[in-house]
């Protein structure tokens, strides 16, 4: 009996434990997760653009994470384009904007 | 006669002491200390709290080895993302001054998105960053400031503390593009 509560008592808190520890699991919070504005780059003064600034290379990789996304599921879906749009390195980000 | 002076001079500390303790315990039972949030702490009990807390984190935070990477911008993304999920309502981000955590909170949590000299700090970088992680993975008692640590590992912590470091620089726009955890839907045309 003794034995049988000792069990129940040792995976009930493994359990609790475990919960405890998925509570902040970054998935968790992709329910509600809100997209980047990248279209407020637009808007930035490109003069005072750094680009080995952390916080521009940051930006930069959300924005072209996402445009690579729609390319390839534009691609997947329309089947029309069959040229292979290349994503450019984040410090080609200026000349790729102008192209398009 | 010298030896009675030190004695009976002993005898009135002595006495002193447990008055003093009794007087103490008296008001810890009397429940006349207004414990509200809403009613701040005299200034001697506010600066011995202030001064036991920097202190103790000051020593506690002051071998602990900050990251050579924590410029990166993968660690801006991780970081901010974090920060927006949970840290957000209490320290704020740009553009917004107030919420009701940071309005209600006693004391109030600093503003973040402010710089250094705007909330009150005047540490040097590598002082700031050793707090910052130690604060965010141990919490503060009676503060609301939670321990991070029991659900996030340490280079979770160094991620926020990254992020953390860039907050008084960004504009809202940057925040948002930084913190947003979805895939970009608008991109560039």
């Amino acid at each position: 009996m003794k034995t049988k509560l000792l069990s129940f008592a040792i995976i009930f808190s493994a359990l609790i434990y475990g919960l405890s520890a998925q509570a902040h699991d970054p998935k968790e919070h992709m329910q509600d997760a809100k997209k980047p504005d990248c279209a407020a780059m637009d808007n930035m003064d490109q003069s005072k653009m750094d680009m080995n600034d952390p916080v521009m290379q940051a930006m930069m990789k959300q924005c072209m994470n996402g445009m690579k996304h729609e390319q390839k599921s534009g691609d997947n879906s329309q089947k029309k384009n069959k040229q292979e749009v290349e994503v450019p390195p984040i410090n080609d980000y200026e000349a790729t904007k102008h192209n398009h | 006669m010298v030896a009675k002076k030190i004695l009976s001079c002993s005898k009135c500390l002595l006495i002193a002491a447990v008055l003093t303790m009794l007087g103490g315990l008296a008001f810890l039972y009397s429940g006349l200390y207004p414990m509200g949030a809403d009613v701040p702490h005299n200034s001697l009990t506010f600066w011995a709290l202030e001064t036991l807390r920097e202190n103790s984190v000051a020593r506690a935070a002051d071998d602990i080895e900050v990251p050579q990477d924590l410029q990166s911008s993968n660690r801006l993304l991780a970081g901010g993302a974090d920060y927006n999920d949970m840290c957000v309502g209490c320290h704020l981000k740009p553009g917004k001054k107030q919420s009701d955590f940071s309005l209600g909170l006693y004391p109030a949590p600093p503003n973040l998105s402010l710089n250094d000299d705007e909330h009150g700090s005047h540490e040097g970088e590598l002082s700031a960053q050793q707090r910052q992680f130690w604060i965010i993975k141990h919490g503060i008692k009676a503060s609301g400031m939670p321990a991070w640590g029991s659900g996030h590992d340490d280079e979770r912590i160094w991620n926020m503390v990254a992020f953390i470091n860039k907050l008084p620089d960004l504009s809202p726009d940057q925040y948002q593009i930084l913190t947003a955890r979805g895939e970009n839907s608008t991109g560039h045309h």
